[in-house]
């Protein structure tokens, strides 16, 4: 520790601490401008100098490092007529259009002119500023309100990795410019800007900052769940803000929670309950409804829930069908994913998830990425792997099929080649056995059958596994070593292995790979099984699955259990996804109940779901937003969006927060869980009526992991429902794997997340379609040259099972022999060309 | 005999402008009279005040260019009393300047200026010394102009230049600042790219260079120097740690050809600006394939030089459509007059690998044991070949290359490695850290002896080296003092091996005497160079004893010379500097048929013997971050057997980040009046 004295109070301090950081410790206020605590400092305003007894210049707190003994002096005289110039320079041909800036009401350099008491300018030149930057998407660039304080610039090169600003020009001509192809449209160079200088186009003179009524909420278009504020004008969403400091994600945000709010003003909103398409009441719709399913009779009446849905009305969901209902026929799109992923670690390593917060990724010392574009699929992931891979000593290994934005930090990239997954686990697991850098002490007290895996691993043939997975033997060693080198691993995978054909090999060769490393119960780092859904986690442990009970039990093992809680006698069994789409096909369903799911769209063999649909005799759709699956089918329930409802959602790491209601649900539709629960009363008159508080208490009592932590009750409420997996001695398993058929030759089209869009919902969102408005097929150049066909040019993408068209994208970004096209647009649909339970399928491409 | 008018430079006025002839001293006396023999200069303007030679300079004008040139080429507005203090003083000095100026706009320069000692780096901070310094000494001018009484009719042409102390020490001239604030922006390839615009090996000067650099750090003179070479390693590093392909693109390829006789530093420099210029280039290398690098590869050990990273930024220069002919010696395989047929233009850099005799009884008798020199026995050593050493093996030498030898010869199998030097260990020419290294390794040190005798036993074998004591006399011309052998003090150093690591010279064998090409008595080859003379008619010469500023072309046309057989035996980095400035004439010679130097260049050159660094400034700053230091694997057995494995591994990235933030930023802009 460091001991200085500022402004007479003494201050103990870890060395490496700066003059300002130790400042606020001490509770001494130091004026800055372009300081901000996330990023590096960067020396710019020159607004927080202090003097130091001994030194003859005035030195900047905000990156000046503390050394033991020195005098602080932040107030005087002298500081203040440098600070007052200085924000005088600032203000030389600075705009006077405050009345028109967005930022005014919350701009710093209005502050700090207020602060110093700047009222004049005595100083003149002539105005060299360039122009307004209009041409970019979603962020207009205003340079003559510009303080160079570089704040943008380093959140969007330090924090999002994006890199894409930067400064350009020499002197007073200097302006913020941007590698435009390398924008990630996060915003984050909007909420930093301390002036009117980056401004939000969706934004724009919507309304002045205090007009605006925040609701604490939190984003849930991904699984990370970034604490933001719904800034609400008139009922209208206007912005999504986040705070820098007291938010999980310290303010950062991607496209989803920035631009991305768009949706919940569509003009496709439903707003009123539909008969056949015609607009009806809700009685009315819900009468026929009940009606509908009583006559068809518990059997034939299914389900699907979503991860769009609160905790609460995922529970509702199951319980109206299983006890009000009497039908177990209930899943989700979890089937093709993270419910597999999830089965097979719980099975062998007794995971209910992730096994450690998001937060810990940032502090690991490797991060391996296997088959997932972690800044599509989570984002938040993204800037912990900034943090650790960049900013910290930690060695980023990529494996994916293709070159992913994180691929340029990569220390290796392994471009294994399509259904190669278990080879590559194995054979970097081998190599660390090999080299003796498997963590033996840590097998030795958690895993019960160690040796015996080591010696099937072993004999995994290297010469082999290159040939599978395309990937160099040097390349294997370099990514192994670092992988057994890291005290703290973080091993992250996605949906490229879990929605995968043979996912379970898949996912139980990287389990392997990170109890080889001792990843599981590690202070930092972990396994992270993640899924791109939102409330995916929420939805899994409120038991909306046809083999699970709320809290991931096991449905035929808890069934009496439930059966006593709820005093029903539940059905033996239930069908789940695929069988419901099967009992659609031979007539046993009749009825089908769709919760804020479309099954035409995102799953796989949606165009074989959609024939389904078509055969069903009664389909209701309880969702948000217009589409084909609403109008075919026979009652349309509308739904609230995000900040039209309570309840609460968990997180990928486990973390339940509340979603804030900012708003009353748009015209007549109704809050999700009030829709369920009339529902349910429809369908037992006799039971009492559900209310929100009720579930609560149920999810708290049934769920115990829910059921442990209090809600402190605070807006921004956000408590681990679980904390930090720690394995049980001699629990957890290795599994052995046999290695899979290398599938068949030919072109693989891969279907996936893109970093601008988020399920079908954000394809109805404004500032997502400024960026990505249609989909596309990306192509490796070699392979475009041999399918004759250039950039831009529509094609017929056919499988075994569909075909799908969509124009062409040359790219090198993927490799030879695979394609790769986005899955969020209903208009491509390219999900009816995937087969169930995959995401890759053998192609032909054709001129369309 | 130039006369100084005016002089404000180092803060100590003399002011000649009423008659007499003060003398100025310092900066001054070591300026050329004239720019580059011919053309004379008439005002210098720059960090550390103004010197006016020439009483028709206008200062007030000279003065309004300057700030310009600061604001608009240089200012890299990252602070706000740079960013728009400069431009309040330029368009002030403008205004002044067209007639529109008022008295109290002196004023608001002198405040700005003042504030502009908080800016967050020294290039705009000292652009205000010069400016005030006319204000105040000038005042009358600018009250003229001011009343209008005066108009601009100035017919001066400016150079000016940006620099900082580490840079213009630096032979190759890299922007250090730039690359450094690079690396604490987390912008490793940024850092690499402005290396490369001036070092093209930069792996290699990121762990073997001298770093004259950090001895002109100005964070000396507040605690230690930046590590400025771990830094540059670092960066360097960072790209094929990452497996990045460089990012460089030649430009379109052009007719004219060049020759490179040497795959060293000197020749792959060259080669590889010239290939980017787009020049089809061919280097003759005389030893074989996998050899390439010269000096750096057979005379740095590979615990020091790793080969497959020097190998890599050889391939990088290949990749450039450099072609390598390996295996071919010039004057054997292929004459110099061949080449000078075959090519437009031939760049000669052979470098300079001929071991110096060692003036000892017994030297040239053929001796087993006595080898032929230490650069001989590293090479021998680097190539895998039998270097003929024994166990006890002494070597003769104070600079790197003994150090070297006693390492690599521990690292060959001798039991024992013993280093006799003359002189006592402070006045030994090798690095302080090589030479810690050595005595780590368990290399045993005999200072202050002087090998007299080789000693034979009956079959000619080496047995030991008789030697005699040494005391140091008074300081000799080198400002060493001088050994003098103490009496009766005779002793054998028992050996089976003697290696002689005195030095080097360049062979030139392969020019032909009646060629046209001039060689020294050194051994260097002649190049043309400025006739610059300093105010008491001195020549301006570098430190080698070279002229100051030379064109890098022979006596024969079409033929240029560069690097140790043209400076004498330096450093990889003085090479690489020199040969960038030589791609750069023979560019300049291939397109416009002349071989000069850019007024540029000239200046950079003059300001390098002026010397931006003042080790006596006064330096305000906080002391809080020592100089960090990079990992290195310790303990004898790193010099084990066949243990060539890099004994310094950098730095990790977040320590480098801290260490490049200890880096003051120390630009400066220079200016002179024609």
């Amino acid at each position: 520790m460091v001991t200085l004295t500022i402004d007479g109070k003494t201050a103990s301090v870890p060395a490496g601490t700066t003059i300002l950081e130790a400042a606020q410790q001490v509770g001494v206020r130091i004026p800055t401008l372009c300081w901000l605590q996330k990023v590096s400092p960067t020396g710019a305003c020159r607004i927080c100098v202090v003097e130091v007894e001994g030194v003859a210049r005035p030195m900047t707190a905000c990156n000046t490092p503390v050394k033991e003994g020195i005098v602080v002096t932040t107030q005087s005289e002298k500081l203040f007529a440098i600070r007052k110039q200085v924000v005088e320079l600032l203000l030389v041909n600075h705009p006077l259009d405050c009345p028109v800036c967005d930022a005014a009401g919350e701009c710093d350099l209005q502050n700090i002119c207020y602060e110093f008491n700047v009222t004049q300018q005595p100083f003149e030149a002539e105005d060299v500023n360039p122009p307004v930057i209009n041409g970019w998407p979603l962020i207009q660039q205003v340079p003559s309100r510009c303080v160079l304080c570089e704040k943008c610039v380093k959140v969007c090169h330090e924090t999002v990795g994006s890199s894409a600003l930067f400064v350009n020009e020499k002197g007073d001509k200097s302006f913020i410019d941007k590698h435009l192809e390398l924008c990630e449209f996060c915003g984050n160079c909007v909420s930093v800007c301390p002036t009117g200088t980056m401004i939000s186009k969706t934004f724009k003179f919507k309304a002045r900052p205090w007009e605006l009524t925040k609701v604490p909420s939190v984003c849930t278009y991904c699984p990370s769940h970034c604490q933001v504020d719904v800034n609400v004008k008139n009922g209208k969403v206007v912005r999504m803000t986040s705070e820098e400091g007291s938010t999980v994600n310290d303010g950062n945000l991607c496209i989803g929670g920035f631009f991305g709010h768009g949706y919940v003003d569509s003009t496709k909103r439903l707003t009123q309950p539909l008969v056949k398409s015609v607009a009806a009441g809700w009685d009315e719709a819900l009468t026929l409804v009940a009606d509908k399913i009583r006559e068809a009779g518990p059997s034939a009446v299914a389900a699907l829930g979503s991860p769009r849905l609160s905790n609460e009305e995922n529970y509702l969901l199951q319980k109206l069908f299983r006890v009000a209902v009497g039908t177990n026929n209930i899943d989700s799109e979890a089937r093709f994913g993270a419910l597999r992923a999830l089965g097979v670690l719980n099975a062998t390593l007794g995971l209910e998830g992730v096994s450690n917060s998001i937060e810990s990724i940032g502090n690991a010392d490797a991060v391996l990425v296997f088959g997932a574009d972690v800044t599509a699929e989570v984002p938040a992931l993204d800037w912990q792997i900034e943090k650790a891979c960049r900013k910290q000593n930690g060695k980023l290994v990529i494996a994916n099929m293709r070159q992913v934005k994180l691929t340029r930090y990569a220390n290796t990239h392994l471009n294994y080649k399509p259904g190669s997954e278990v080879a590559l686990a194995g054979a970097l697991a081998k190599i660390i056995i090999d080299k003796g850098l498997a963590k033996e002490a840590y097998l030795a007290k958690y895993v019960k059958n160690a040796d015996q895996i080591k010696q099937q691993l072993k004999s995994v043939s290297l010469k082999k596994a290159v040939e599978a997975t395309g990937v160099s033997e040097a390349l294997l060693v370099e990514a192994a070593v670092y992988l057994g080198n890291a005290k703290n691993l973080a091993l992250i995978f996605g949906a490229d292995v879990s929605r995968s054909e043979g996912a379970e090999d898949k996912v139980l060769a990287l389990a392997n790979l990170a109890l080889l490393c001792g990843a599981i119960g590690s202070e930092s780092g972990g396994i992270f099984p993640i899924d791109e859904k939102g409330n995916m986690q929420g939805l899994l442990d409120m038991g909306v699955a046809a083999d699970l009970l709320p809290g991931l039990k096991s449905f035929s093992k808890s069934r009496t259990e439930f059966e006593k809680a709820w005093n029903v006698t539940l059905p033996a069994k239930g069908l789940d996804a695929q069988g419901i789409l099967e009992g659609i096909e031979k007539g046993a369903i009749k009825v089908l109940y769709l919760a804020a799911t479309n099954p035409a769209v995102s799953f796989p063999d949606s165009g074989r779901w959609r024939k389904a649909l078509d055969k069903l005799e009664f389909l209701v759709v309880q969702d948000i937003l217009a589409s084909d699956l609403t109008e075919m089918a026979d009652v349309v329930l509308p739904g609230a969006s995000d900040v039209e409802k309570n309840g609460s959602v968990t997180s990928l790491d486990h973390q339940l927060s509340k979603l804030g209601k900012a708003r009353k649900p748009v015209g007549d539709a109704r809050e999700d869980f009030e829709i369920l629960a009339s529902l349910y009363g429809k369908l037992a008159p006799k039971a009492p009526p559900v209310v929100l508080a009720s579930v609560i208490a149920e999810i708290k009592q049934l769920v115990p992991a829910y059921g442990k932590s209090e809600c402190c009750g605070g807006a921004q409420c956000r408590h681990a429902v679980r904390s930090r997996f720690v394995p049980a001695v001699k629990s957890m398993v290795f599994s052995e794997i046999k290695a899979s058929a290398a599938p068949a030759a030919g072109l693989k089209l891969l279907s996936g997340k893109i970093l601008f869009h988020f399920g079908t919902t954000s394809t109805f969102a404004e500032g997502n379609l400024v960026v990505a408005p249609v989909a596309y097929v990306e192509m490796n150049p070699a392979d475009a040259e041999a399918c004759g066909v250039k950039d831009g040019d529509m094609v017929k993408v056919t499988s075994a099972i569909g075909s799908a068209k969509g124009a062409v994208k040359v790219s090198s970004k993927t490799q030879a022999g695979l394609i790769f096209a986005p899955y969020h647009f209903a208009e491509m649909n390219i999900q009816q060309i995937i087969p169930a339970k995959s995401n890759l399928v053998t192609v032909q491409i054709s001129k369309a | 005999m130039s006369q100084v008018i005016f002089s404000s430079w180092g803060r100590k006025v003399v002011d000649n402008r009423q008659g007499g002839t003060a003398e100025a001293e310092g900066a001054y006396q070591k300026m050329p009279v004239t720019f580059d023999g011919s053309r004379s200069w008439g005002a210098f303007m720059g960090w550390d005040g103004i010197i006016v030679t020439d009483p028709k300079v206008d200062v007030v004008a000279m003065a309004a260019e300057y700030a310009k040139r600061v604001q608009e080429n240089y200012c890299c507005a990252k602070c706000t009393p740079g960013k728009r203090g400069t431009r309040v003083m330029q368009d002030t000095l403008a205004r002044i300047l067209s007639g529109h100026g008022e008295e109290g706009d002196l004023a608001t320069i002198e405040s700005i200026g003042d504030l502009m000692q908080n800016c967050k780096c020294t290039l705009c901070m000292t652009s205000a010394v010069p400016v005030i310094d006319t204000i105040k000494h000038y005042r009358n001018e600018y009250l003229s102009y001011i009343r209008g009484e005066r108009k601009p009719n100035s017919e001066s042409r400016y150079v000016d230049k940006l620099t900082a102390p580490c840079q213009d020490r630096c032979p190759a001239h890299i922007d250090i600042p730039k690359y450094v604030e690079e690396i604490k922006d987390f912008r490793n390839e940024d850092a690499l790219a402005t290396v490369r615009e001036n070092m093209p090996l930069p792996s290699v000067c990121g762990r073997v260079c001298p770093h004259p650099c950090e001895s002109a750090c100005r964070r000396k003179n507040v605690d230690e120097a930046v590590s400025i070479m771990v830094l540059k390693r670092t960066a360097s590093d960072y790209e094929w740690k990452h497996h990045h392909n460089p990012p460089m693109k030649p430009k379109p390829r052009k007719s004219k050809t060049v020759a490179v006789v040497g795959a060293g530093p000197a020749g792959l420099a060259a080669a590889y600006y010239l290939a980017l210029e787009g020049y089809p280039v061919t280097i003759y290398e005389a030893l074989p394939e996998g050899f390439g690098g010269g000096m750096i590869a057979v005379g740095i050990p590979a615990y020091r030089m790793p080969r497959h990273i020097l190998q890599r930024d050889i391939d990088i220069i290949s990749a450039l459509g450099v072609e390598i002919i390996y295996g071919k010696r010039v004057g054997k395989d292929i004459t110099l007059l061949e080449l000078k047929e075959k090519y437009d233009a031939v760049f000669l850099a052979p470098g300079a690998h001929r071991s110096k005799p060692m003036g000892v009884e017994g030297e040239d008798k053929g001796y087993k044991g006595f080898l032929p020199g230490g650069i001989d026995f590293l090479r021998e050593a680097y190539m895998g070949k039998p270097t003929g050493m024994g166990k006890k093996v002494v070597v003769v030498g104070g600079g790197n290359t003994a150090i070297d030898c006693v390492r690599v010869a521990l690292r060959e199998g001798a039991e024992e490695s013993v280093l006799l030097y003359r002189r006592s260990r402070k006045e030994m020419p090798a690095d302080v850290w090589e030479v810690d290294g050595a005595d780590e390794e368990g290399v045993r040190f005999e200072f202050l002896v002087l090998p007299t005798k080789i000693i034979v036993d009956k079959k000619d074998q080496v047995t030991g080296v008789e030697c005699v004591r040494m005391e140091l006399g008074e300081p000799d011309a080198s400002g060493r003092r001088r050994p003098q052998p103490v009496e009766g003090s005779e002793f054998i150093v028992e050996c089976d091996t003697v290696i002689p690591a005195i030095g080097q010279d360049p062979d030139l064998s392969f020019i032909p005497e009646k060629i046209g090409i001039d060689i020294t008595k050194w051994n260097t080859v002649v190049t043309k160079s400025l006739p610059l003379k300093n105010p008491k008619g001195r020549d301006l010469n570098d430190p080698m004893g070279n002229p100051l500023s030379r064109t890098l072309i022979t006596d024969l046309d079409g033929v240029f010379a560069g690097g140790d057989a043209e400076i004498g035996p330096l450093t990889v980095v003085a090479c690489v500097g020199n040969a960038h400035r030589a791609a750069r004439v023979i560019q300049r010679w291939l397109e416009e048929g002349k071989a000069y130097l850019s007024d540029e260049e000239i200046l950079e050159d003059i300001l390098s013997h002026v010397s931006v660094y003042d080790k006596n400034e006064q330096v305000p700053w906080l002391d809080s971050v020592a100089r960090a230091h990079q990992a290195e694997i310790h303990g004898r057995e790193r010099a084990s057997r066949k243990n060539y494995c890099e004994v310094e591994l950098g730095f990790t990235d977040s320590q480098a980040v801290q260490e490049a933030e200890r880096c003051l930023r120390c630009y400066r802009v220079a200016m002179l009046a024609m």
